[in-house]
């Protein structure tokens, strides 16, 4: 199993005085007692990560963990990677907020990963954005010149129906059909980018390791996104497990049943290895 | 950090069990993942390794991701050195203690110093030298293959049978093997209380850390090879159980009835059942929670079931390095071998542990081809698996009657399908019982004994060698 080596996590919550323990097993010692309740994980019935807490629901209970119970932010990654793995044996239902890293269960533990690509950064908001924006570009070319010429043609029928086309007016119809067209396009592509800001403002929002420093790892067999406090250049994300990516200036961004799933600035490499970063991608995944 | 050992002893079911809990240990030797094979692009088959120091000493490939209920393939590292000489000193003196006459606790404390953070139990228990198949277990391991009996969950014991591993994995080469401490150990194995130290592995197999000479020794002289055994306990169990209720005596009908039903009301309406795990368990030892040592539940939840060793990085690198002497030229004494070939193999072993009894009605039920007896399942639901299971089962405890039900079987011809293994089973066992049958069965020339000539062949001719 990936992610074996984390030391599970010990909770206290005041609220109810209970004791929580999250490893190869979820315990719960109930307040003034000293003989724990202990989960197998395939008897989770669900596992709901919330803006504020993680719940467990059992057959007969419901557990909540606040997350300001945590003493550490890496005790929290710590749990949530020690949660999402066990995933890939017991298979719970687990329902989170959105991600800016994959889910941990798809890892799997590769011992020795050999010539990689390894690099840390913290991904930054603006470069973020600004590849939600080329990838909202990528989407929107094509409707955007349809939209600038519907208008057009639009703007030219109103003008000849409420003013009539005639030889000498039609010089001036024109143009200014081209112009509103050109100007309402413009306006809808800023309003794109505006949402596609607040778009990737409200992802990192909803999941804390969008300000965690994240390592990247690239090779051959398979690639890693991960919190660096949790992971141990162990754990590798096959390829199969994506279907295609995109390259930005400043990003790559992985793709899932059309869904973006990780994002990787290019600038937690050293430049130089970002060509070859880029073949070892490609060998493996399509182009887009 | 300095190592915390803690030892108790919890009664359950009348007897009494020693855990030993480690907190801070060394993780010098003990188990752990070695990822998967992506070079090769296989991510089906897990592989785990036995590591002493930064030597991988046993590859176990675990197919089908991993599944507990799937044998290894097995072999000795070929980038295994060899164990280093502090550890085997250890070792040594360790056995030297027990043998002493110190406790178990006490004598074997070095060697948990060196362990990983957990549970262990620890128990005396007889193990047979072999890898399970007949062969001495010390040159067994060299080429990698599927080694029955080591799943964690043994298909035919099932999975909430407890049973004690009794097979045996190597941590050492051949290369140790020297005829002086063969001639030693025949000697020191005749007053020994305890002859080796084995650590469990996986399912009915367990790597011996100690007594190698020993062993051989024992398997030579016929003398039952005894060992200290350490099992970790990791993993959980479940048993939904009922609480005990008292039952109610009947109520006489008239005055008392409206009494009778307050008294029915207040009772618990319906058994209740667990929460959770019921316990963690080992292969021999199933502990609830409610028995365990608070302080030892405690190490065993803040811990994970496996963990990787900080020498871990050196350790893999050496998987992939072939050693300079992979093959020894030491020869084992012919005896060892010859009576490790008529030790119990792994299919008797299981069979034992899954059986607790099995009467004259029963055999006879099976042998009418029924899996039931008197209303009740006699092994399995699936017959062919309860003839084979029933045969074996016999093979252990009471060879003649096995030699008698493995004989009927084969004069049934309904039971065709079980002819060719009953025949390899029962060839196993010299016997002029046997022998005759077989020698009626190849002069007879009946279609229906196609399966068995065979086997009836090599066995008349090597009686006949032999006698």
């Amino acid at each position: 199993m990936a992610f074996c080596d984390l030391k599970p996590v010990r909770v206290f919550d005041e609220a109810s005085g209970c004791t929580f323990i999250i490893g190869d097993m979820f315990a719960v010692y109930p307040f003034g007692t000293d003989r724990p309740t202990v989960y197998n994980w395939n008897m989770m019935r669900e596992v709901t990560e919330s803006k504020k807490a993680l719940v467990f629901k059992t057959e007969d209970s419901k557990y909540t963990i606040m997350k300001s119970c945590f003493l550490a932010r890496e005790d929290y990654f710590r749990a949530i990677a020690i949660i999402e793995s066990s995933r890939r044996e017991a298979e719970f239902p687990y329902v989170h907020e959105r991600r800016v890293l994959p889910l941990k269960h798809k890892y799997i533990d590769c011992a020795t990963i050999a010539d990689a690509y390894t690099g840390q950064v913290i991904i930054d908001e603006g470069d973020a954005a600004a590849a939600f924006i080329t990838m909202m570009n990528v989407k929107l070319v094509k409707l955007l010149w349809l939209i600038a010429l519907l208008i057009m043609l639009l703007t030219f029928g109103i003008l000849h129906f409420f003013v009539g086309i005639t030889r000498n007016n039609i010089l001036y119809f024109i143009p200014i059909s081209v112009a509103v067209g050109g100007i309402i396009t413009l306006l809808v592509y800023l309003a794109c980018h505006a949402v596609a800001r607040n778009k990737y403002q409200k992802l990192a929002g909803c999941d804390p390791a969008s300000e965690e420093l994240i390592t990247f790892v690239v090779c051959q067999f398979g690639f890693a996104a991960c919190e660096s406090c949790v992971y141990d250049s162990q754990e590798l994300m096959p390829w199969r497990e994506l279907d295609y990516f995109i390259e930005t200036d400043k990003m790559f961004i992985f793709y899932k049943d059309n869904n973006a799933i990780v994002y990787m600035p290019k600038k937690a490499f050293e430049k130089k290895y970002i060509g070859g970063i880029l073949d070892t991608i490609a060998l493996h995944l399509e182009q887009k | 950090m300095s190592v915390d050992i803690k030892s108790e002893y919890v009664a359950i079911g009348g007897t009494n069990v020693l855990l030993v809990s480690v907190k801070g240990g060394s993780a010098v030797f003990g188990t752990c993942s070695a990822g998967h094979n992506l070079q090769r692009g296989d991510i089906s088959t897990l592989k785990r390794i036995f590591y002493i120091a930064n030597e991988p000493v046993v590859v176990m490939n675990c197919p089908n991701n991993g599944d507990k209920r799937t044998d290894r393939i097995m072999s000795i590292s070929p980038g295994f050195g060899g164990m280093p000489h502090e550890i085997s000193q250890v070792f040594a003196e360790a056995l030297a203690k027990i043998n002493r006459g110190e406790s178990l606790e006490m004598g074997l404390r070095e060697i948990f110093m060196l362990m990983p953070d957990g549970v262990y139990t620890v128990y005396p228990s007889e193990y047979y030298p072999t890898d399970g198949s007949g062969i001495f277990f010390w040159g067994a391991y060299n080429v990698g293959h599927e080694v029955h009996g080591t799943a964690d969950y043994n298909r035919t014991i099932g999975m909430d049978k407890t049973y004690r591993p009794c097979f045996l994995v190597p941590c050492k080469t051949l290369d140790f093997y020297t005829q002086k401490n063969y001639n030693i150990a025949k000697e020191y194995v005749k007053s020994a209380k305890f002859d080796g130290i084995t650590f469990h592995l996986s399912g009915l197999h367990s790597v011996l850390l100690r007594g190698y000479h020993n062993a051989a020794a024992c398997a030579a002289s016929d003398i039952p090879f005894k060992c200290a055994v350490i099992e970790r306990i990791s993993d959980p169990f479940t048993m939904p159980y009922a609480i005990q209720q008292e039952p109610q005596e009947p109520q006489p009908e008239g005055e008392n009835a409206e009494d009778a039903k307050t008294a029915e009301a207040a009772a618990p309406k319906a058994a209740a059942i667990q929460e959770g795990i019921t316990g963690f368990r080992s292969a021999s030892v199933k502990l609830p929670i409610d028995i365990m040592p608070k302080e030892m539940l405690r190490i065993l939840l803040e811990n994970r079931r496996e963990y990787k060793p900080t020498q871990y990085a050196p350790m893999i690198s050496k998987l992939s390095v072939v050693r300079r002497r992979t093959v020894s030229n030491n020869v084992l004494p012919l005896e060892v071998l010859e009576k490790c070939e008529l030790m119990p193999d792994c299919e008797m072993i299981e069979s034992a542990f899954a059986i607790n009894s099995l009467n004259e009605e029963q055999l006879q039920a099976l042998l009418n081809g029924d899996v039931e007896c008197n209303g009740e399942v006699i092994i399995t639901p699936n017959f062919y698996s309860s003839i084979v299971t029933a045969c074996n089962y016999l093979q252990f405890h009471d060879e003649k009657r096995f030699i008698e039900f493995a004989i009927s079987i084969m004069e049934n011809p309904e039971l065709y399908a079980t002819h060719e293994y009953i025949a390899k089973r029962v060839s196993r066992v010299g016997n002029k019982k046997i022998y005759q049958y077989f020698k009626s069965v190849i002069a007879s020339g009946d279609p229906r004994y196609e399966k068995i000539l065979v086997s009836a062949d090599r066995y008349v001719k090597d009686y006949d060698s032999r006698h």
